[in-house]
């Protein structure tokens, strides 16, 4: 099983395949320094862009840009106290206060060793954990997977958080767009209305462009950036190799971030946030000088960035095995892989190992990179990217979406499209409906159809076939759980604080 | 705080309620020409967002009941209309007049509109931009842009 892994090595080493993560990692740091941009709405971007290149060039731009702009989060949270992430919200709480002290470069230090070392122990979970996984999956027959479908949605409406009508009606949106197009066993248009360029279906990039990059470019529009400003030139910064002395006390805490972040990763629907934030809060709980925190203490700036770089590649884990995305820049990436014919699941270790074993390969080299590319750059020269102009990026970007569209059938037909899924994509942004179930009902909608036809069929019509086995009743069980699970909690808590 | 619109049907989770409902209810009709199992899942994903649609809008109008009011989908409108516009006029533009004009007037144009007020820095921009774009795209990968349908092309 781990023999794949090692055979996949020499490809990572190709000259093309091994620039791809270093430009990723640098364009993710870029990306991620800026607020308003995320590494979701910069790999929706790249997708279109990764037709024509092979898959690991593709993947390898992918995995660094994902590595890269978790880092990069942590640039503007330092410096401004705007966190270029969502995910970099805890890592303001002392980088900002460290930054006033003139202590911004070691901050940003702490924060690219950390992030790096987070990444790395993501990756190494991933390397670990998926093979074995996807083994088991590979026994699942149409009903189980049908199930697991069902279960990857569901998981993310319910554990997502926040209201579930809204994570419900994302995910109603998302599977019926993806059964616009030719039914795939009799043949018939399904709500095309006579436009032949809908035959094939909603081209999922066209949906990720529009869902995950036009909302940002009217928020890089609509607001100018306002700070009260740290000097960016006036870092404090000393040579990494320097500082890393200074850092050797925090290896509990890296530890601990790491674990933490990486469980979290795997968990549908948490997110780099949540890891951050817990990871924030163990930290200063066992910290011997807990009245320390929130005033510029080094080690809350490594407890929130290893947590949220542990999470990146775990977030994986569920996705390549399952189908499942942990996260919403993990769903964007199975678009990604689609765009390149890798059907997630268990198939695609067992058909492609060269190119996702690759991928895993290039996610521990992008996190090494971070230290290499981010600890001599970050300081000083990154920074100074807070200083780029948003109108003109706004219009910049809006020029690769129109081109990165375009590009996929060369047609103006899904260029326009788009634009209707970017207005959805702002009213369901501005009204806190949940994205990643859109996407994950695009990608799993079609999957779902197909196996629950395919069950119906071997079963001769009967519904009872989806119940018929011990994995299939397993799985039913884990759907009802994560559906039922939040409710019960809430009730209990509530009933718990009246008493 | 007492509901500031005139009418709480104008709450922007009522509107989007009523939009899915109106736009879900429309798509279900094209599904009674659709064999059953073909229409299965669409239709039980459009009835779920009529029933969801339903749930939302008595969420919304119940807190519009209780007093809550609702936060306005953005603080400025011209802004977020004006963005819009653009966009959409610079396909519309790259659809008729030709991509690489287009790109170069809207390029600035977008910036300056939007705060962006330094004429070298626009110009430097654009010609950066529209430059790489065609080294990269038309000179390197032979990728064929929009050449405008006004044209005849």
């Amino acid at each position: 099983m781990y023999s794949d892994l090692l055979h996949a090595l020499p490809d990572v080493f190709a000259w093309t395949n091994f620039a791809a993560v270093v430009i990723g990692v640098i364009a993710g740091i870029v990306v991620g320094a800026m607020p308003g941009l995320s590494a979701t709405m910069a790999i929706s971007v790249l997708v279109p862009f990764t037709f024509g290149l092979e898959p690991l060039v593709a993947l390898g731009l992918m995995a660094g840009i994902y590595n890269g702009a978790m880092y990069g989060g942590a640039i503007p949270a330092v410096l401004l106290r705007i966190p270029g992430t969502p995910a970099a919200v805890a890592t303001t709480f002392d980088g900002y206060p460290m930054a006033q002290k003139g202590e911004g470069g070691f901050a940003l230090q702490v924060a690219v060793v950390s992030s790096s070392i987070g990444g790395i122990a993501s990756a190494f979970a991933l390397m670990l954990l998926a093979p074995p996984l996807s083994k088991v999956t590979l026994l699942f027959g149409p009903s189980e997977v049908f199930w697991v479908a069902v279960f990857g949605l569901a998981s993310i409406i319910f554990l997502l958080g926040g209201n579930p009508v809204k994570g419900l009606i994302s995910a109603c949106f998302g599977v019926f767009v993806s059964v616009i197009g030719s039914d795939p066993i009799y043949g018939n248009d399904r709500f095309t209305f006579g436009q032949l360029e809908m035959l094939d279906g909603i081209n999922i990039v066209i949906l990720l462009v529009g869902l995950y990059a036009l909302p940002p470019v009217i928020d890089l529009l609509e607001t100018p950036l306002k700070t009260d400003g740290v000097n960016s030139s006036k870092l404090g910064t000393q040579s990494l190799w320097k500082a890393l002395p200074r850092m050797k006390s925090y290896w509990k805490t890296w530890l601990r971030g790491s674990l933490l972040g990486i469980w979290i990763g795997i968990l549908p629907g948490a997110g780099g946030s949540m890891a951050a934030f817990m990871s924030y809060n163990e930290a200063r709980r066992t910290s011997k000088h807990p009245e320390t925190w929130g005033e510029g203490e080094p080690e809350g700036v490594a407890a929130a960035e290893v947590a949220n770089n542990a999470d990146t590649a775990s977030a994986l884990i569920p996705a390549l095995t399952l189908g499942i995305p942990g996260t919403a820049v993990a769903a964007v990436m199975l678009g990604g892989l689609l765009v390149h014919g890798l059907q997630p699941g268990p198939m695609l270790f067992r058909d492609n190992p060269d190119v996702v074993f690759g991928f895993m390969w290039q996610f521990l080299f992008g996190a090494i990179l971070l230290v290499l590319l981010g600890g001599s750059l970050a300081t000083n020269s990154f920074a100074r990217l807070l200083n780029l102009p948003r109108p003109l990026l706004g219009s910049v970007i809006i020029v690769l979406m129109l081109i990165g569209v375009y590009s996929i059938h060369g047609r103006m037909f899904d260029v326009y499209l788009m634009l209707g899924f970017g207005a959805i994509g702002w009213v369901m942004d501005r009204l806190k409906f949940p994205l990643p179930p859109v996407v994950l009902g695009l990608i799993l909608g079609g999957f779902a159809e197909e196996n629950l036809r395919l069950a119906l069929r071997i079963g001769r019509g009967d519904p009872m076939v989806l119940f018929q086995n011990w994995t299939s009743l397993i799985l039913v069980a884990l759907t009802v759980a994560v559906v039922v699970g939040p409710t019960l909690k809430k009730r209990f808590i509530d009933s718990r604080k009246k008493a | 705080m007492p509901e500031s619109r005139n009418s709480r049907l104008t709450r922007p989770e009522t509107l989007t309620a009523i939009g899915i409902f109106v736009v879900a209810a429309g798509f279900l009709f094209p599904t009674y020409d659709l064999r059953a199992i073909s229409a299965l899942l669409p239709a039980a994903m459009l009835i779920g967002l009529l029933v969801l649609s339903v749930f939302l809008l008595l969420a919304d109008q119940r807190k519009a009941s209780a007093g809550e009011d609702a936060a306005p989908m953005t603080k400025a409108p011209k802004r977020v209309i004006g963005a819009f516009l653009m966009i959409v006029s610079y396909a519309l533009a790259c659809d008729f007049v030709g991509f690489y004009i287009s790109t170069a007037v809207t390029i600035p144009l977008v910036a300056w509109t939007f705060g962006y007020r330094s004429p070298v820095g626009l110009l430097i921009a654009t010609v950066i931009v529209v430059g790489t774009i065609w080294a990269i795209f038309d000179f390197g990968m032979s990728q064929d842009f929009p050449t405008g349908r006004l044209w005849g092309r």
